[in-house]
């Protein structure tokens, strides 16, 4: 009786991700990530690179094959390189990761408020966030360090409240898009509440940006992690690849290249991948590009 | 045709333009003027003496204008000589009163402020009128800390508004040839001021005739005078020909004849033609205008150590076959990392302070820091100096972690236990932090847990002058060379926001330190002096760090030259060999 073809229903996400699967250097850049990701866990747990503190070798050896603490050569104490990018790579995960996850919270429920509600709340919101980022971003960055003192979690609030902006914008102008529409307009026809039609309608239509937004946010924060830690306004007290490479700012005129190398390989890597990643999944999510 | 011809002209033209590039750099050189070439790696503030108080403009200062006394050359310690004055002074019973009397017939420069263009006498009144100036409280002069509370009236006529016709008790000139000071407490130090650039002498007439324009416009009676300002990056002293006779020091220390110091002995200075003082800002390329022979001497930058300073302080062969030599001297300082005394942590507990310093191994810090090439600190005053003791040994400056944690126990934190997380101040610089780091580390060791603070440097002074860091690393060096300079780094009196920024506060330390303050260069000072750095070493106020040591490197045709800790003015004892210089420089 049944002669009805069973076509199952694919969902805008699973759609997606098939697209992104067929490109391969997206999958690889995903990969790469997904390795630093374990890396920054296992160097969290104290898996890996636990004791980055200990003494190696004599200060400034070079890199030999010998010993795989020593791959990397060591640093003026004597550190091993390797051990101190392993360490740099949980401090600049970290940093990405929890200062995108302060900035996309902001950034969409300002966002979505603005573009929703418009009139006087839109305007307001319009106003604040075209004043906070005339401010140079750098400038913002080091008074908020300067007022809350230095170290890894002010870096993670800094980060995390300067770089919201941009979604912020993002959004407004999406849902501004969308709270017209039809599906939104059916929603208010069966009586849905301003709550409802923004949460449950018309942010999960907007996500994809998000997600976008946040790849390519991520990095943006592990660059901004380095040059504080550079200029002496990050992190502390343990390695990171900005005092990495402040390091070897000094140590170059001797010869000594290896911890500007790993550091910047370390950092290479995972901003190039993450950038990639970002542009992969604007083209797997963003339905304007579809087919293109 | 016509194009294939317009090409050949082009291309001549970039075939020529590399090689006019070239030509540019490779500026001839001439061998027919003795001339010296210096490098500063700051813009000179002006040429006005009493702003002089960075050391790059007091060496320019130092070039064209001369105080009443100078450092004698080439004897070590230093000791003064006179300059503008004829002789050392009278000084009184109760060292309250300084007769001075002045070499006759010193002219100023040529210059337009005077009659005719032509230099006049430098006179007892000209040095009254360079002190008022000092003191002038609409100059807001940046030495007026040197004088400030010593000479009779002085701050009284500052006070008064600075009528420069108004009479100052202190301050005298009985005839043209005399002057007189009058102190309000003994303070033996006076006449290291007198060789100060803040108290070079200065004429009126140039100063009313300039005005403001006057910072750029120095008329003295120093042995070089500056040629019109051109640029901002090169400026130019010529030979004064007013100069009087001066002569090179006949007597030093017993190794100078073996270094042929004492070849010039009472030849008549100065000996070079011309000064041309370069300005360049970042080390490398100063280096490397030093290495094409283009600058005569330069101290080397810490990154370029190794390639110039071979192991055992020699010189490497590279460098060697050029011709450049380098010269080695201790420098009249010292580091350290200052416990605030006034913190009730460290007040009373001068057990935790010796815990921390036996656990901060010095020699390790040198080696990492210093390229191994300092002398560890074992109390305040440096070595060169009446106080310091070459066979001291401070107990608590070795590295001994025994013995650090047994002075834990007897601070009452065994093992760093009920301890609190100590503050320690830094500045936000690669090697700063480094340092840090490395400070952290060392008292982990014992127990005690440091947490580091980075602040820019204005941030910095302050949380030290205003008594809220609690751990900070500092560096002294010597304004003059009196133990007194460095002992009153711990008198209690000058606690933050002055000089004592460790806050120590001891009563038998600063009821000898106030003995010994106006007390007369003696035998009888000095072992005072020994006493109180002793007992700055014993109660450890701060962890002693190191006394560092200068390094330059000169090039072969540059002669009489021998590092001092005050060079102003010293230029007009160097000396060019033009023929070595001709020979050398095709090397470079």
């Amino acid at each position: 009786m049944e002669n009805t073809i069973k076509i199952k229903s694919r969902s805008v996400w699973s759609d997606a991700w098939d697209r992104l699967k067929r490109d391969k250097l997206a999958m690889v850049s995903l990969g790469v990530i997904i390795i630093y990701a374990v890396v920054a866990i296992l160097s969290a747990t104290g898996l890996l690179a636990a004791d980055w503190d200990q003494k190696v070798g004599e200060s400034y050896m070079a890199p030999t094959t010998e010993k795989i603490s020593l791959l990397f050569g060591t640093d003026i104490f004597g550190y091993s390189v390797l051990r101190k990018v392993i360490h740099g790579t949980q401090i600049a995960m970290s940093v990405g990761l929890i200062s995108t996850l302060i900035a996309i919270p902001i950034g969409i429920s300002l966002g979505a408020l603005a573009g929703y509600f418009g009139k006087w709340i839109d305007e307001a919101v319009v106003w604040f966030y075209t004043t906070f980022s005339s401010v140079p971003g750098i400038m913002l960055l080091m008074s908020i360090a300067f007022a809350f003192g230095k170290g890894l979690t002010t870096l993670y609030i800094a980060l995390g409240l300067t770089s919201w902006v941009g979604l912020c914008r993002l959004i407004r102008g999406e849902v501004m898009k969308h709270k017209n529409r039809e599906y939104v307009q059916a929603a208010t026809a069966i009586g849905a509440g301003n709550g409802r039609k923004l949460f449950i309608h018309i942010i999960p239509n907007v996500i994809h940006l998000v997600i976008i937004n946040a790849s390519l946010q991520f990095q943006v924060a592990i660059k901004s992690e380095v040059i504080l830690s550079y200029l002496g306004l990050g992190v502390t007290g343990q390695p990171s690849w900005g005092t990495m490479i402040d390091d070897a700012k000094q140590e170059l005129a001797q010869g000594v290249w290896w911890q500007l190398a790993g550091a910047t390989f370390a950092m290479f890597f995972v901003v190039l991948a993450f950038n990639i990643l970002g542009d992969a999944l604007r083209d797997a999510l963003d339905p304007k590009l579809k087919g293109k | 045709m016509d194009w294939l011809f317009r090409m050949k002209k082009h291309l001549a033209i970039l075939l020529l333009l590399p090689l006019a590039l070239v030509m540019a750099c490779k500026k001839k050189m001439s061998f027919d003027e003795k001339v010296l070439y210096q490098v500063a790696s700051a813009k000179i503030q002006g040429f006005d003496p009493v702003f002089a108080s960075d050391a790059y403009s007091s060496q320019a200062v130092g070039k064209v204008y001369e105080s009443l006394y100078q450092y004698h050359y080439l004897k070590r310690p230093y000791t003064l000589v006179p300059n503008l004055a004829s002789a050392m002074p009278e000084v009184s019973e109760d060292g309250l009163t300084y007769k001075i009397p002045l070499k006759k017939g010193v002219l100023f420069h040529n210059d337009e402020c005077f009659p005719n263009g032509k230099g006049r006498e430098m006179k007892a009144s000209d040095v009254a009128y360079s002190i008022r100036r000092l003191a002038d409280p609409k100059l807001q002069s940046t030495g007026w800390w040197l004088l400030e509370n010593k000479v009779l009236g002085l701050d009284e006529w500052r006070k008064a508004g600075g009528d420069y016709s108004a009479p100052i008790k202190g301050l005298e000139t009985p005839d043209d040839y005399t002057v007189i000071f009058k102190l309000k407490r003994p303070f033996p130090q006076f006449l290291y001021a007198l060789a100060m650039t803040f108290t070079s002498v200065t004429p009126k007439e140039a100063v009313e005739k300039y005005g403001e324009e006057f910072l750029n416009h120095p008329v003295g009676t120093g042995p070089f005078t500056m040629a019109p300002y051109e640029q901002n990056y090169r400026i130019v002293f010529e030979k004064n020909p007013n100069y009087r006779q001066e002569f090179y020091p006949t007597e030093g220390e017993e190794s100078d004849a073996e270094k042929g110091l004492l070849k010039a002995s009472g030849k008549t200075v100065p000996f070079v033609d011309k000064i041309v003082l370069q300005i360049i800002r970042e080390p490398q390329p100063a280096w490397l205008s030093f290495e094409k022979g283009r600058v005569d001497m330069f101290g080397i930058p810490k990154d370029n150590f190794d390639k110039v300073v071979a192991p055992g302080d020699a010189i490497t062969d590279a460098y060697k076959e050029k011709g450049i030599v380098l010269h080695i001297s201790p420098s009249l300082d010292i580091t350290y990392i200052a416990f605030n005394n006034a913190d009730s942590l460290f007040k009373d507990n001068v057990h935790l302070r010796r815990a921390m310093s036996l656990a901060y191994n010095i020699d390790e810090v040198n080696k990492l820091f210093y390229n191994g090439r300092t002398l560890k600190a074992q109390s305040i005053i440096p070595p060169g100096i009446a106080g310091f003791r070459e066979d001291y040994v401070n107990p608590y400056r070795e590295f001994n972690l025994v013995k650090a944690r047994e002075e834990m126990e007897k601070a009452g934190y065994p093992k760093g236990e009920g301890l609190p997380v100590i503050k320690y101040e830094t500045i936000a610089s690669t090697t700063s932090r480094q340092m840090a780091e490395y400070f952290v580390k060392s008292m982990a060791k014992i127990g005690v847990r440091v947490e580091v603070s980075t602040s820019t440097w204005p941030q910095f002074i302050q949380k030290v002058n205003t008594k809220q860091a609690q751990m900070f690393g500092m560096a002294w060096g010597a304004d003059y060379p009196d133990g007194e300079n460095f002992l009153q780094l711990l008198y209690s009196p000058n606690g933050a926001p002055g000089s004592n920024g460790s806050n120590f506060s001891n009563p038998v330390y600063d009821s000898l330190f106030a003995t010994s303050s106006v007390m007369q260069d003696s035998p009888e000072r000095t072992a005072l002096y020994e006493r109180l750095n002793q007992m700055a070493a014993e109660q450890v106020p701060m962890i002693y760090g190191v006394h560092r040591k200068s390094f330059v490197v000169k090039h072969g045709w540059v002669r009489n030259y021998k590092y001092h800790e005050f060079s102003q003015g010293m230029e007009k004892y160097y000396d060019i060999d033009l023929e070595e210089k001709k020979r050398l420089y095709q090397k470079m």
